[in-house]
């Protein structure tokens, strides 16, 4: 939105547009149904960050390399093709190189399909930039999802079962619905609110435009 | 929309869908024996784990439980058959849990193993932690029972996983036993059974 319509908007800019100002999750609340699935423990919230990393970095640099040929009526339609293109080559290819991992995580990769902050990025972005700015808008949401699913995971795995990536730590489980659906929510908010607390405290002033 | 518009549309998904066809059957094609070859090994180490003194583990036949298709297969040391290993499901909360089972010659657990399931994350991953499926060590029969509370003659439930132990419990494993005492105990000739 402000920095996709500016010209001369710095590649770091955009990186941390997507790590702070609009944090997929955090800020845009966009994608909170994977930000919750996937996030009862650390090793899930890592892989599925890192698959989305790839997802959108890659569905960026198509669609801002083809967006001249694609007609704007069936432009949504060609997107989604894009990017569950990208998301079957990521899960077939994670099945293959990493089969430990990807029966844990397989299920939730083949949902990247349905991120909302995917097709959102391609939309405001990708399709009206060139191909490096929308590698790097890809890089800095895909980014600020991951750390995020990394925080929230975190704090899920530790406080609901007492580990980190698997390993216990403390001898307890302090609270098992952290780990349930419905303590995601609560990990969520929680984590958001404090997040846009610290947001407001230490980013927010100065350093923008507008 | 003009004609022109609708020529754009047409080629626009055709060039996508080849193009994409394309790109995915070669990923398709590159990765599928990669990960057939991590199946099947996956697969005969899960079995030697099972029984680690065979020297290899034969097939013999296909079952068939909640409509999935089962394998059972013996080991074999040297001439003699030392143990049997069937392949079994167990209907938990949320899945077909995908067990393997081995026994004895008279029929009793050596060692269970869950290969999948798709039971609420991170709380069903309970019935894949060693200790518990340890207790299945040594039961025959009659003794595999999913039961609260402390328990050395029957198997112990885990709190809050009721409902995947007794899958595994009561439903993979019971049956999967039951299955191969019928089948192969009698000496008979193994048949396919529906339960």
């Amino acid at each position: 939105m402000s920095a996709a319509t500016e010209e001369q908007v710095s590649y770091w800019e955009l990186i941390r547009n997507g790590i702070l100002k609009e944090n997929t999750i955090f800020r845009l609340a966009l994608s909170l149904c994977p930000a919750i699935a996937v996030t009862n423990n650390l090793k899930n919230g890592f892989f599925m960050g890192v698959a989305v990393v790839v997802v959108q970095v890659m569905v960026n640099l198509t669609i801002s390399a083809m967006r001249n040929f694609i007609h704007p009526r069936i432009r949504l339609p060609i997107f989604m093709l894009v990017i569950s293109g990208w998301v079957t080559i990521v899960n077939l290819v994670m099945d293959a190189a990493v089969p430990d991992v990807y029966k844990d995580v397989g299920l939730y990769i083949q949902l990247i399909v349905a991120f909302a902050s995917i097709l959102a990025r391609a939309e405001m972005f990708a399709s009206k930039n060139t191909v490096v700015p929308s590698v790097f808008d890809g890089i800095g949401m895909g980014t600020g999802f991951f750390i995020a699913l990394m925080i929230i995971s975190f704090f899920r795995e530790v406080v609901g079962k007492g580990q980190v990536w698997g390993i216990p730590i403390i001898d307890a489980k302090p609270l098992l619905i952290l780990i349930l659906p419905a303590g995601g929510f609560f990990a969520v908010g929680i984590l958001m609110a404090a997040f846009n607390w610290m947001y407001a405290k230490y980013f927010s002033s100065g350093g923008q435009s507008h | 929309m003009t004609t022109k518009d609708i020529l754009k549309i047409v080629l626009n998904l055709v060039v996508i869908y080849l193009i994409g066809g394309a790109i995915l059957s070669i990923v398709h094609a590159k990765t599928s024996p990669v990960r057939f070859h991590n199946n099947e090994a996956a697969e005969q180490k899960a079995l030697k784990l099972l029984i680690p003194d065979a020297d290899r583990i034969d097939k013999m036949g296909d079952w068939i439980i909640h409509d999935r298709q089962g394998k059972y297969w013996k080991a074999v040391k040297g001439d003699e058959t030392i143990g049997y290993i069937i392949l079994s499901y167990g209907k938990g909360y949320s899945s077909y849990i995908k067990t393997l089972i081995a026994v004895d010659m008279d029929f009793r657990v050596i060692k269970i193993e869950i290969l999948s399931h798709k039971e609420t994350p991170g709380l069903g991953d309970e019935i894949l932690v060693p200790a518990w499926k340890d207790q299945f060590k040594g039961k025959e029969y009659d003794r595999i029972k999913l039961v609260k509370g402390d328990t050395k003659e029957y198997i112990q439930s885990i709190t809050g996983v009721t409902i995947s132990a007794r899958a595994v419990t009561d439903d993979a494993v019971k049956k999967g036993v039951k299955f191969l005492i019928d089948t192969v105990k009698e000496g008979g000739a193994p048949h396919v059974s529906s339960h």
